[in-house]
């Protein structure tokens, strides 16, 4: 045994390629389950920054959100009560680990803090449901529902900005659908399955199919007055809404967005019908619009915008971006479809400090890269972590996705007309609006961020079921073709595991690989392993 | 029954987009203007100058090239429309008055657009020089906002480019003239639709698909004097004497341009009465009512959002009386079901032919046949055994009623 590798193996960790020795880590996990055999040893002081600072912290703000944020009771009903609950509490640590295997140092430190912020998130919003719920208080409307707004998830938060602290929004399905299926990917099936059951096809966007299954099996809590829909980001989107609207049965106001957004004269709808919203509100409500709230609300989260642009900078044009694929990706899309929050700037706060010691330090937190990776398009929602596997086999690392640039912009506050123009803009630019479904030359905004981040590679998310993006794939291969650049399709359907699986993704990039790239494995254990069964 | 006229006259201009009536309106000077959805109102598309052209690509049945281009997994419709373009189906057109009110047709449309920009290339499927493809906006609502922002739209992105472009005269008189040779097509087709309300039609449901289809497809002042002859024809038309149906239905859904799934349909017993979906002269064949002092423009969005029933719309009241609407076309039409078909891969009518297939059955007390099709009818059999069924089923519930 050589004494010194294996102390220095316990001290920093194994490390990462096969030719030095190698960490295995597909050999970490029991097939099918994916459960650990045992824990990853990330080196002495990681390991135990990862059992105190994210394993044990999280777990214990785990328990004291909840107690803080609605209460054990208002929580235990709704676990009761609630499939999406239930199924997907216990697993959030295992999506930690899922997303943060393999990282070291600064990397496993500032993408945790991203996690965290979402655990938080998530939790007051549940609580809120769980609390104003007229399910589990026998019927009965208390103040708390009287002063939440339910909302689609597409919805843009920022839209109720103007009632922060009198009216709470929560999106209708943001956590039970959206966050739980990247948590605990079998929860979702049962709805696709429950609107299937019905007579609905199998072929409309699935993530609209799930949305549409929670309310076929009733599994919505009824937690406000009104209801507002939009039919972001599809066609399907729309449907979603008349379906929503015949179980649920509340005022409904319908918040319209164009698809081809580059036309000033859009934009001017887009303003007029914001302020229709408005007014839906204060009637619904009783509560006047507040323009101060507004403003102040806007501008904490363009704060939160221009650290974006920092990070942006530091990612695009160093090597010392600490974030990995995952967390940017969902810490993002999160923040900035749900709006300013405070635990956005507490956990900014923290990565900031990270950030600052990466670029003074000079710390490349993936030393193994090989490949710059942008990930265009909708993402596998089931897969998300997908990045930090293909970081861990390939060295394939994705620097920035298209979910976290599509609110690139700041809102001006100087005036109610520039507000408005600013806030129909940003409402345009929903999430996969302005680049899956919206406008084609926005699709293509590709090369600009290509280049931007100074990549070298694409992986272009294939939303089997999404039709704005199918409508566009053979111009996208011609583009890549003609333009000589390295792309690999990552096929999937959103929240649904069953029509690709996470093994086949993972064979379609170790092919890709291999056959176009001739390269070898960084760690060959992670080639192929079966993790079917897990969450 | 006697044949018409000019039904296989009819039947053959419907062979190809680019017909006789097409050709002949081309030699006369005129420009075609190529739309696909209702939204786009066709009655400013056939400003003195021009013409309208409401997109189909009848016999394709394998669209390949577009499937490279759009995949497999996007509408029939879009994709066919995509293939026929790519074999120089569509060269005649001048111009394509685009709208993205479904993602298929519009990612459709996206393609025949030059768009000049470094980032993706100009495909130039339509080989014509002064073709050009413009998009307007098209409202998700029925209200003031929607009808000013429409109006809105239809001035700077339809008018405008007709007049930078041909120099189309898009003055109040223009459309006016327009309004006027639209009405008289209105007129003529609701007359001859109108046969389908008796107790025994004299014109069958695949007649009238294919008569409110050359409507659509040919340059009017072409089609109107066959339209008048046809409705002239009509009025001394005798019924047989023993009823060829067993039931009659509505048929609604999404987009149908083939009259030969209406034949499928009549071939199994029922008699299409009413054609409430895209293509369809429910909403199509309403007159545009223009009042003195009134903004023709203005009034011309307002009516084409007012009459359409898209499911599309998302406002709850719209939504809801979508299927009141149904219902009412089902008692005004004497029908005894409905047929619901969407075309696979249609997302809003996926949804929306799901809760029909409830809300009608449940709340209207209609018997309801819920079937996915394809844009050209190629599983002819399972359809035929469905609606065979479906048939059945209504001439059952209507012995037990007792009728």
């Amino acid at each position: 045994m050589d004494i010194k590798k294996a102390l220095k193996d316990f001290w920093y960790g194994k490390p990462h390629t096969a030719e030095e020795g190698g960490r295995r880590l597909g050999d970490l996990h029991e097939d099918k389950t994916h459960l650990y055999k045992h824990r990853e040893w990330r080196g002495f002081k990681d390991t135990m920054y990862y059992f105190y600072m994210i394993w044990l912290y999280n777990y214990i703000f785990m328990v004291k959100d909840v107690m803080v944020m609605g209460g054990l009771v208002n929580f235990a009903k709704g676990v009761w009560r609630y499939r999406w609950v239930g199924q997907t509490y216990l697993p959030v640590l295992h999506w930690f680990d899922r997303g943060l295997e393999g990282m070291r140092g600064e990397a496993m430190k500032a993408s945790a803090w991203h996690y965290r912020a979402m655990v938080s998130t998530t939790i007051r919003q549940f609580q809120r449901m769980f609390a104003a719920d007229t399910r589990l208080h026998g019927g009965k409307q208390n103040d708390l529902y009287k002063h939440t707004i339910a909302h689609n998830e597409t919805v843009w938060g920022g839209v109720f900005y103007p009632w922060d602290g009198e009216i709470q929004n929560v999106p209708l399905e943001m956590i039970p659908y959206f966050v739980t299926c990247h948590v605990n990917s079998h929860t979702v099936l049962n709805y696709i399955d429950a609107v299937q059951s019905i007579g609905l096809p199998g072929d409309p966007c699935p993530m609209c199919q799930a949305e549409s299954g929670i309310f076929v099996l009733d599994d919505v809590p009824d937690y406000a007055p009104a209801v507002v829909t939009c039919n972001e980001a599809c066609d399907a989107s729309v449907s979603t809404s008349t379906l929503q609207d015949w179980f649920f049965d509340k005022p409904l106001f319908s918040l319209p967005m164009p698809m081809i957004f580059d036309d000033p004269l859009v934009k001017k709808y887009c303003m007029r019908e914001i302020e229709e919203l408005w007014k839906f509100v204060e009637q619904q409500y009783g509560i006047p619009f507040s323009w101060e709230k507004l403003v102040k609300k806007l501008e904490q989260q363009n704060e939160l915008q221009r650290f974006e642009w920092e990070k942006w900078e530091v990612a695009g044009k160093s090597d010392y971006y600490p974030i990995n694929g995952v967390a940017q990706a969902l810490y993002r899309i999160y923040q900035t479809q749900y709006g300013d929050w405070e635990i956005w700037h507490v956990t900014d706060k923290k990565v900031r400090k990270i950030l600052e010691k990466c670029v003074s330090k000079k710390i490349n937190s993936f030393p193994q890269t090989r490949h710059r990776v942008i990930a265009w398009s909708c993402a596998p929602l089931y897969y998300s972590n997908w990045c930090t596997w293909a970081y861990n086999c390939w060295g394939l690392n994705v620097i920035i996705n298209m979910d976290s640039l599509m609110f690139d912009m700041t809102i001006r506050t100087d005036s109610y007309e520039h507000t408005l123009e600013d806030m129909a803009q940003y409402h345009m630019w929903a999430p996969m609006r302005r680049m899956a479904v919206g406008g084609m030359r926005h699709m293509f905004e590709l090369w600009e961020y290509m280049e931007k981040f100074n990549c070298d590679m694409v992986a272009m998310y294939d939303q089997l079921q999404c039709k704005g993006v199918q409508g566009l794939h053979g111009l996208f291969e011609d583009e890549f073709r003609d333009r000589n650049i390295h792309a690999f399709w990552v096929p999937h359907a959103l929240p649904d595991s069953r029509t690709v699986s996470r093994a086949e993704i993972r064979r379609l990039i170790n092919d890709y690989m291999t056959t176009v790239m001739h390269e070898e494995p960084l760690d060959p254990s992670l080639l192929d392993f079966d993790d079917s069964m897990t969450w | 029954m006697r044949d018409l006229k000019h039904l296989i006259y009819f039947e053959n201009l419907l062979q190809e987009a680019n017909n006789d009536l097409v050709k002949q309106a081309k030699a006369d000077g005129k420009r075609a203007i190529g739309y696909t959805c209702y939204f786009m109102p066709e009655v400013l598309l056939d400003l003195p100058g021009c013409f309208s052209v409401r997109l189909r690509a009848p016999r394709c049945t394998s669209p390949d090239i577009a499937t490279y281009y759009m995949s497999a997994r996007v509408c029939h419709y879009a994709r066919s429309l995509m293939e026929r373009a790519l074999e120089g189906g569509f060269n005649f057109l001048d111009a394509q008055m685009a709208t993205e009110t479904c993602t298929a047709t519009c990612r459709f449309q996206e393609h025949l657009e030059q768009k000049h920009i470094d980032s993706v290339k100009d495909m130039r499927i339509i080989d014509n020089d002064d073709f050009f493809c413009s998009f307007s906006d098209v409202p998700f609502k029925n209200n003031q906002i929607a009808y000013e922002h429409f109006a809105e739209q239809l001035r700077v992105h339809v008018l405008d480019e007709l007049n930078k472009h041909f120099g189309i005269d898009v003055s109040d008189e223009a459309i006016r003239q327009a309004v006027e040779q639209h009405n008289e097509v209105c007129r003529l087709i609701n007359e001859i639709g109108d046969y389908r309300k008796l107790d025994n039609p004299t014109i069958t449901g695949y007649e009238f698909h294919v008569i409110q289809l050359v409507s659509l497809v040919c340059p009017k002042y072409l089609i109107l004097p066959y339209l008048r002859e046809t409705a002239e024809e009509l009025k001394t038309r005798e019924p047989d004497l023993k009823k060829e149906f067993r039931c009659k239905v509505v048929l609604a859904g999404s987009e149908n341009d083939d009259p030969d799934f209406t034949k499928l349909v009549e071939s199994c017993g029922a008699r299409v009465v009413c054609d409430r979906y895209c293509y369809g002269a429910v909403e199509s064949r309403q007159p545009i009512e223009l009042k003195e002092g009134e903004d023709p423009v203005f009034t011309i969005a307002k009516h084409y959002l007012v009459t359409s029933n898209c499911p599309r719309f998302m406002p709850q009241d719209e939504m809801r009386a979508r299927k009141q609407r149904i219902a009412e076309l089902a008692k005004e039409y004497h029908a005894d079901g409905v047929i619901i078909a969407s075309n696979k891969f249609c997302e809003y009518w996926s949804y929306e032919r799901v809760i029909d297939t409830v809300i009608l059955k449940r709340d209207f007390g209609l018997p309801v046949c819920s079937i996915e099709k394809e844009y050209i009818n190629s599983a002819s059999g399972q359809l035929r055994t469905r609606f065979q069924a479906f048939v059945e089923s209504v001439e059952i519930k209507q012995i037990q009623e007792g009728k």
